[in-house]
């Protein structure tokens, strides 16, 4: 029987997608070129309505929450470790600035309000600023009235923090170089960009969104091997589509590797616009305006993986290395030459006998030539070098090192420059204008294809969120 | 004189914007007393014989944003303004190529096809799109910003027509604008552009001013703001004021004194004086105390509030707000006499070129590497340059067969490690004429006499907090509604009758006198 619905893409959002369309009714097809299951847990908030909607807490979803979430090293020796509670961490920030700690308290309170604003935007489709129709309009109004409630102090805070540097926000808060550097870091990862840069503070407050107060990173869950687990949809592993068929301008299915087609009305892809509408799609079919635009996504890929085996435990759970934001501003500057940072920024988690590492910055383009094994090994000897000088037990107990760069992630996994959020968080590429202006609601011009995953709105570091509302939006277009 | 008060209105600062209120409010018909500490009025815009026999525009050098409706207004070219054109830009290359723009259109087109016949396409579709962008964005510069915290009527229909504005420009011209809010300079012009030095070259307009680089989200802004420079309404157009930017400065206190205001110059103000949350005039360093209905500031808010305000009588959130205003200058000048014309390698020869600009922007990596010497402390090794020489166009300027060059030097942080001193400010003026003589190597010989202006030397001559020549970075959190703090962007203060009306208020600078014409028409409106 031919599916309703062909779903490009068994991450998180593909497979939120699939399952709310078969919820209501319709066949799906999951294509995915991956032959197993990943059962590695990812980072990415799991919005409620997701949660609740697949009944996802029934089949077994875990959300691990790193307590502490960041365990900053510093330069002097020790720690700064922040908790899931912050009243733990101001005892925490205490010991090291009593200033920063008396203010930590009132900075937690108003982040959080403003990752409010940010989470209750998160769960509907993006405003439609250029709309003429009545009910978005009122929308929209509702959107203003709930920035209204939340005070004065709320809506300068929206209006100031959100386009600035999360270094000047930081700068004008606190003075502990750590502390500083532990918040910034959140304010670029996965984004080209060093802490200085403009818009910073709003990525710092993404991270935030449905985490508690003084919590900025997101937690981590199992929801991709539920999502694969849970019944109700078809899936096809080891099934990689090399070409979404059109036909009088509609889609019409998809081509995979095998050569074998398969025909729907309906295909949503969950990989990023820029390989979904520029790699699938027969070039003919955009106009070249909107070529232009899907080609102009910024999707620079800049954070590596570092999978360390280890024989014993290494000495900690969670290890940052991020003394300052200066230091996290320089590892920018080598970049934005097409260099590794020379110092770069580790975040470091221990997971089942495994130092799973989060390095930036790791330009996907790379001045001097491509990744090749000898940049990779040395990358690897960096990382292990720069978190021993904070673990020295890390060097002794190290068997074996799996380094993943934004290169890999394009060529093992399709993504455009390996570029994890399918397109940076930057303000030009937020909100309507993601994933290009103007086609914020998971259309594209050719009807019938849609785009489900992070590319789109509300983007990377949310788990589903994407792919449920592009499947709601399918289901308000597609009759069965 | 008895304390009653003799004035309406005292301005404190005779810059260009304290001259407009000046003037604006004089031709309402208010008596008008402006207070200006130098002993000539100007501020930021004057002209000075800083050798014998050169005079130069010493801080701001060319004229592109005075508002139209202020020239009109106060019928300046009857008070001497007259706008000498500033038609072309030329930037040498490392290779010792050359980009050259120049005032005929189709030659600069011919130009930019030699090095990409795809640029030179885009080019005319670029200029539209920014041409379009900037009459968008003008009536805001006109308009009094609302305050979205406030729930009075004439703060919510001003945000109900600022609303309309936006979605009157249609789709794409809509998201235009947010990409032009929020990107970079050179992640906007890679979207038009594929020529480096050309990208170079534009981006550099975008970072004058700020303490940001090429690479930098918010810098895509100040491309346009530039683009706004209007003309004899003629977009686009920069000129210089003959007999330098002091004579614009001139102009508008002519006018202002044909409306009837005074103007006093060395006259510092030390203090406002506020009478139970009112302002009620001045005292002046000497001692002397003049009274007047109301106050207007065109200093920078930090001088304002923080110097010449007991802070203590203002609300906390406000001081807060003006504690955490930014400004980190980041340029500074250096102005030549020259015994002779310099001799660019890329165009050997005196010519044509040496009538406008030369930019030493030679490539985007060489702009955001000279901003990254400043982001940690350090003036640039190799600076940004934006060099004029006005004497080519305006001979008055230099003794005859003598010439006067202006160099806007970007990065020289305020905050320089270790802080200035005489030694660093030689060691800067020597980056600075190293980095021109790398493209025209006769420099060296034909300097007769060198002046080297450091944000700190900004800041003590003209007062601008941190030698910030905008009064305050023009950043997205400090611009429109936010500038200078929340609430009080209508250039209203927490003190009744005390006004602001400097740059540091919306829409902010450049020789445009935007904010001292909005501040007086709030005023008038105020029945101040």
């Amino acid at each position: 029987m031919t599916p309703h619905a062909i779903v490009i893409g068994a991450g998180a959002n593909g497979l939120v997608a699939a399952h709310t369309l078969a919820r209501a009714g319709r066949r799906v097809l999951v294509l995915e070129q991956r032959q197993e299951i990943d059962g590695a847990l990812d980072a990415g908030w799991v919005p409620p309505e997701v949660v609740s909607d697949l009944g996802l807490d029934r089949h077994g979803l875990r959300v691990v929450r790193l307590d502490p979430w960041i365990s900053v090293a510093l330069p002097g020796g020790g720690r700064l470790e922040l908790s899931q509670d912050a009243g733990r961490s101001a005892e925490a920030i205490r010991r090291v600035s009593p200033a920063d700690a008396a203010k930590w308290p009132a900075f937690c309170r108003r982040m959080h309000r403003l990752a409010g604003f940010l989470e209750a935007l998160y769960a509907v489709p993006a405003p439609d600023v250029e709309t003429r129709d009545l009910r978005e309009l009122a929308r929209l109004a509702g959107l203003g009235l709930k920035a209204r409630r939340l005070g004065k102090e709320a809506i300068v805070d929206l209006l100031r923090v959100l386009p600035m540097s999360v270094a000047e926000l930081l700068d004008d808060w606190f003075e502990h170089d750590g502390l500083k550097a532990a918040l910034g870091a959140g304010g670029v990862l996965h984004l080209r960009q060093g802490p200085r840069s403009g818009g910073t503070a709003f990525v710092m407050l993404h991270h935030h969104v449905g985490s508690p107060p003084g919590v900025f990173r997101p937690p981590l869950s199992n929801m991709v091997e539920v999502l694969a687990r849970l019944p109700g949809v078809e899936a096809r592993r080891g099934a990689r589509v090399v070409r979404i068929t059109v036909a009088n301008g509609r889609a019409t299915g998809v081509v995979l590797a095998s050569g074998e087609q398969i025909t729907a009305s309906v295909v949503a892809s969950s990989a990023d616009p820029r390989a979904t509408l520029l790699g699938l799609l027969e070039p003919g079919w955009l106009d070249p305006e909107f070529a232009r635009a899907v080609r102009g996504i910024k999707c620079r890929g800049v954070a590596a993986r570092v999978i360390l085996t280890v024989a014993r435990d290494p000495g900690f759970s969670t290890l940052a290395v991020a003394p300052s934001l200066e230091y996290l501003e320089r590892a920018y500057d080598d970049a934005k030459y097409g260099a590794m940072s020379r110092h770069p920024y580790l975040e470091a988690r221990v997971e089942d006998g495994r130092v799973v590492v989060h390095v930036q910055y790791a330009p996907y383009t790379l001045a001097d030539g491509a990744w090749d094994d000898a940049r990779r090994r040395a990358l690897g000897d960096l990382v292990v070098e720069r978190l021993g000088e904070h673990a020295p037990a890390l060097r002794q107990v190290v068997t074996g090192c799996d380094v993943i760069t934004p290169q890999d992630l394009a060529e093992r996994g399709g993504l455009t420059e390996g570029n994890a959020y399918h397109g940076e968080l930057t303000l030009d590429q937020v909100l309507f204008m993601r994933p290009v202006p103007g086609w914020s609601r998971y259309r594209t011009p050719i009807p019938g294809l849609y785009l489900c995953g992070a590319g789109s709105h509300p983007g990377g570091g949310i788990a589903g969120a994407a792919g449920r509302l592009a499947a709601r939006q399918i289901l308000k277009e597609v009759a069965e | 004189m008895p304390s009653a008060s003799r004035y309406d209105a005292i301005v404190v600062g005779g810059g260009h914007n304290g001259l407009v209120n000046a003037a604006y409010l004089a031709r309402a018909g208010r008596r008008v007393l402006v207070l200006e500490r130098r002993p000539r009025v100007g501020g930021a815009a004057v002209t000075e014989e800083v050798f014998p026999g050169f005079k130069f525009s010493m801080f701001s050098y060319v004229v592109s944003l005075l508002r139209p409706e202020i020239i009109r207004d106060l019928d300046l070219p009857g008070h001497g303004l007259h706008i000498l054109p500033l038609e072309s830009t030329l930037t040498p290359m490392e290779n010792g190529d050359y980009l050259a723009a120049w005032a005929d259109h189709d030659e600069t087109r011919r130009e930019l096809y030699r090095h990409s016949p795809r640029d030179a396409d885009a080019y005319d579709e670029y200029g539209r799109l920014m041409h379009f962008m900037a009459h968008a964005v003008k009536p805001i510069l006109g308009m009094v910003p609302p305050d979205p915290t406030s729930l009075h009527p004439r703060d919510l229909i001003g945000l109900l027509r600022l609303g309309r504005h936006f979605r009157g420009l249609g789709a794409e011209k809509l998201h235009a604008l947010v990409k032009l809010m929020t990107m970079s300079s050179a992640d906007f012009l890679d979207e038009w552009f594929e020529t480096d030095v050309l990208k170079a070259t534009k981006s550099a307009s975008g970072i004058i001013g700020t303490f940001l680089g090429p690479r930098s989200p918010g810098t895509a802004y100040v491309l346009l703001h530039h683009y706004m420079g209007e003309l004899d309404g003629v977009f686009r157009a920069w000129g210089f004021a003959k007999g330098g930017t002091g004579s614009v400065s001139e102009a508008i206190a002519g006018a202002a004194r044909r409306f009837g205001a005074e103007i006093r110059t060395d006259a510092a103000v030390a203090r406002v004086l506020v009478t139970r949350g009112r302002a009620t005039g001045v005292v002046l360093e000497n001692g002397d105390e003049i009274r007047a209905k109301a106050v207007v500031s065109s200093l920078d808010p930090r001088r304002t509030f923080l110097q010449l305000l007991e802070s203590d009588g203002l609300p906390d959130d406000f001081v807060e707000a003006i504690r955490r205003f930014k400004f980190r200058g980041s340029s500074g000048k250096v102005n030549l006499a020259l015994g002779a014309l310099p001799n660019f390698t890329c165009m050997p020869g005196p010519g044509r070129h040496l009538r406008g600009a030369v930019s030493i922007s030679p490539s985007l990596e060489y702009v955001e590497r000279a901003y990254d010497d400043a982001k940690y402390g350090e003036f640039s090794r190799r600076p940004y340059l934006d060099i004029v020489i006005p004497s080519m166009i305006d001979p008055g300027m230099a003794p005859p067969g003598k010439h006067v060059m202006s160099i806007f030097v970007q990065y020289a942080p305020y905050h320089l490690n270790g802080g200035w001193s005489d030694a660093r400010r030689e060691a800067f003026g020597d980056a600075v004429i190293d980095a021109v003589a790398r493209f025209a190597p006769n420099l060296k010989s034909i300097i007769l006499h060198r002046q080297v202006l450091t944000p700190a030397d900004i800041e003590r001559v003209t007062g601008l907090t941190e030698g910030n020549i905008f009064q305050g970075e023009l950043a997205l959190h400090q611009l429109f509604f936010l500038r200078p703090a929340p609430s009080w962007a209508r250039y209203r203060t927490p003190v009744r009758a005390l006004y602001q009306c400097g740059a540091g208020t919306h829409p902010g600078g450049g020789i445009m006198g935007a904010s001292g014409r909005l501040a007086a028409l709030a005023m008038l409106g105020d029945g101040a």
